[in-house]
């Protein structure tokens, strides 16, 4: 944006009730937020984004000149295995939706939202972000992968063609309050919170599914926030910007569990079945691109933000998504 | 009783160049159990999803021949990807949702060489599609084409739908859009010979003429999609292309459309203009695999008979 205090700015969160737009809403109300900012958070009961009227109705009460576009149809591996079409179609269309609604609107900036699970499949380490198109990406949620990919080529048609700048971010694996907490459907964090919670209240061992050995880089929806914010207020690029802490930063599953376990006082055995699937090995990302932009960003200790997310987790069991 | 191998075969952008291909071939050659129905714009907007369903209702085909497209030229593309992308995605979308929705038995898609990815080894197979960026002088449309098959795949894993397509190379025949600034290259250069021959000017070749191509007649490419739609039962595509040896260079080209019209004047070299990609040389192993006996026309009697069409033909043709 630019830094002239008295022009007023409309922000618009797509997908602004889920882990991420919790996330940007909680560093909004607690000092990110600028005098001539305006903040709006819709979730699917404000807008039907795969309707293109209902879109545009949402833009003209609105008038955004800025969105953050984090709606999208997300599911876990099963889900995504069992109905790669649709979750190519669906996201397409809220894609085209959004851009478009925005374009028509005159927003001077959108920044989408895509995720290192859509880069390809066969590829070396650590992705960067001028590999994302470089090969088809793995087979299991094609049609997801697809569709935020997609996001990358109209944002440069958009720019080149129209002047726009619109843009897009790639985190590494978010976790934080108001996740999606299902053992099944979630992620491999709120996986675990949950399964502690429930292996303290029956007093019974930890399982943890896999071996344990695979590794992830971790940020906290908070420090996500943050980023997505400078994003929104200073990187003026096409290009996407992968948001993600260091390699150095990677852990193992096994050293996660453990770290989880930690934050809850669980103080029972972890076991590790084998059995079940360990998913990819490695999914390292490259931060340098981030890094030399904000070479002094320091994210959340990832033992504090554990300690803040299981906190939430506990105190709020019950409305929890799970 | 209804005869269920009758086909209704509707051909989306029929009036174009590749639809007129397929007309020429299916009048002169017709079966007894095919019926086709050629859909031109004026027919129906396929960007406008109630639009395309209203058509398809009307004619009901049990199959699908997709053609219809917003197609450029090298310049047209570079000046407009976004819109290259985006319309092409809500066609294709449109039409394959609503076969799928009507029960439509196959669709037949049109992919090109040009959508491959820029940086690769030659020459190009099936498999090679989506395994790098296309090339920035067309991404839009290149990514929009890619998509068709993203969303073959899908559409016949999730709903047990027969959908595929074809990949033709630089397609030339009667009824191609020869316009100078929106056209491909040898339209382009039939149109210019044309007007250079009435105007006795030189002939003016846009790029260096080093710039290398393989090209489909439009009535081989006819015969050849008939094909697919009869026999073909794969999901992956297949490149409908002459054989790597018979590429050629633009300066031959135009050296052909010179002798088509038996031009006499200069030929100069523009080579201030973009040559756009340098090869795009496909293979066609797996088409020579199903048709090893396929007879492609001679190119220098294609092209000599697109010229004369287009002298005999000059007032209603696109320009």
């Amino acid at each position: 944006m630019e830094n002239d205090s008295s022009t007023k700015h409309v922000v618009l969160v797509t997908g602004g009730t889920g882990l991420v737009g919790k996330g940007i809403k909680y560093v909004v109300e607690n000092g990110e937020k600028r005098e001539n900012e305006s903040w709006v958070f819709l979730s699917s009961k404000d807008a039907d984004l795969t309707d293109y009227e209902s879109t545009k109705a949402v833009f003209a009460k609105h008038k955004p000149t800025h969105v953050i576009h984090l709606a999208a149809k997300v599911g876990g591996l099963y889900g995504n295995l069992r109905a790669n079409l649709e979750f190519f179609r669906q996201n397409m269309t809220i894609n085209d939706n959004v851009l478009q609604n925005a374009y028509q609107n005159g927003a001077q900036k959108v920044v989408s939202c895509l995720s290192t699970c859509i880069f390809p499949d066969k590829t070396s380490y650590p992705i960067n972000e001028t590999m994302l198109h470089k090969g088809p990406p793995h087979d299991s949620n094609y049609g997801y992968s697809y569709a935020k990919r997609m996001i990358d080529v109209m944002n440069r048609g958009y720019s080149q063609d129209c002047d726009c700048k619109y843009t897009s971010v790639i985190p590494c694996n978010i976790f934080g309050p108001h996740d999606n907490y299902n053992i099944e459907d979630g992620h491999v964090l709120p996986g675990l919170m949950h399964k502690i919670y429930k292996a303290k209240l029956e007093g019974k061992p930890l399982t943890v599914w896999g071996t344990g050995k695979p590794l992830r880089q971790f940020i906290y929806s908070r420090d996500l926030a943050r980023l997505m914010i400078w994003t929104l207020r200073e990187y003026n690029e096409p290009e996407p910007i992968i948001l993600s802490v260091g390699e150095e930063d990677e852990i193992s599953i096994r050293n996660a569990a453990e770290k989880v376990a930690k934050a809850m006082n669980f103080t029972k055995e972890l076991i590790f079945d084998t059995e079940k699937a360990d998913g990819q090995y490695k999914k390292t990302a490259d931060n340098s691109k981030l890094r030399k932009y904000l070479p002094d960003f320091k994210f959340t200790p990832i033992d504090v933000a554990l300690k803040e997310t299981c906190d939430w987790f506990v105190d709020n069991y019950e409305i929890a998504r799970k | 009783m209804a005869n269920t191998s009758q086909k209704r075969i509707l051909v989306t952008g029929g009036s174009g160049l590749v639809g007129q291909g397929i007309r020429t071939v299916a009048e002169k050659d017709p079966r007894a159990d095919e019926e086709f129905i050629f859909l031109s714009s004026k027919d129906a907007d396929l960007t406008d999803r109630n639009a395309t369903k209203v058509a398809f209702e009307k004619y009901k085909p049990t199959h699908v021949i997709h053609l219809a497209a917003k197609v450029g030229g090298l310049y047209g593309n570079m000046r407009a990807n976004l819109q290259f992308f985006r319309i092409n995605m809500a066609i294709n979308e449109n039409v394959l949702s609503v076969s799928k929705e009507l029960g439509v038995k196959k669709v037949v898609s049109c992919l090109s060489t040009c959508i491959f990815p820029d940086k690769t080894t030659y020459p190009i197979d099936e498999k090679m599609i989506h395994n790098g960026p296309p090339h920035t002088s067309n991404y839009g449309y290149s990514y929009a084409k890619r998509m068709i098959d993203v969303m073959n795949t899908g559409y016949n894993q999730q709903y047990g739908t027969n959908f595929t397509a074809v990949v033709p190379t630089n397609v030339f025949g009667p009824f191609d859009n020869f316009n100078l600034e929106e056209g491909h290259v040898l339209p382009g250069l039939i149109h210019k010979v044309y007007k250079c021959k009435e105007n006795n000017t030189p002939l003016t070749v846009w790029g260096t003429g080093r710039a290398r191509r393989q090209f489909i007649y439009s009535l081989d490419l006819g015969r050849l999609f008939l094909w697919v739609l009869r026999e073909y039962e794969e999901t992956e595509p297949i490149i409908l292309s002459v054989g790597e040896e018979e590429e050629i260079s633009i300066k031959e080209a135009a050296e052909l459309v010179v002798k088509g019209f038996d031009f006499k004047g200069e030929l100069i070299y523009d080579t201030t203009r973009s040559d756009g990609q340098y090869k795009k040389t496909a293979s066609n192993e797996k088409l020579r695999k199903y048709l090893p006996e396929f007879k492609f026309t001679p190119i220098d009697q294609a092209i000599r008979e697109t010229c004369q069409w287009f002298s005999s033909n000059y007032e209603t043709a696109r320009v």
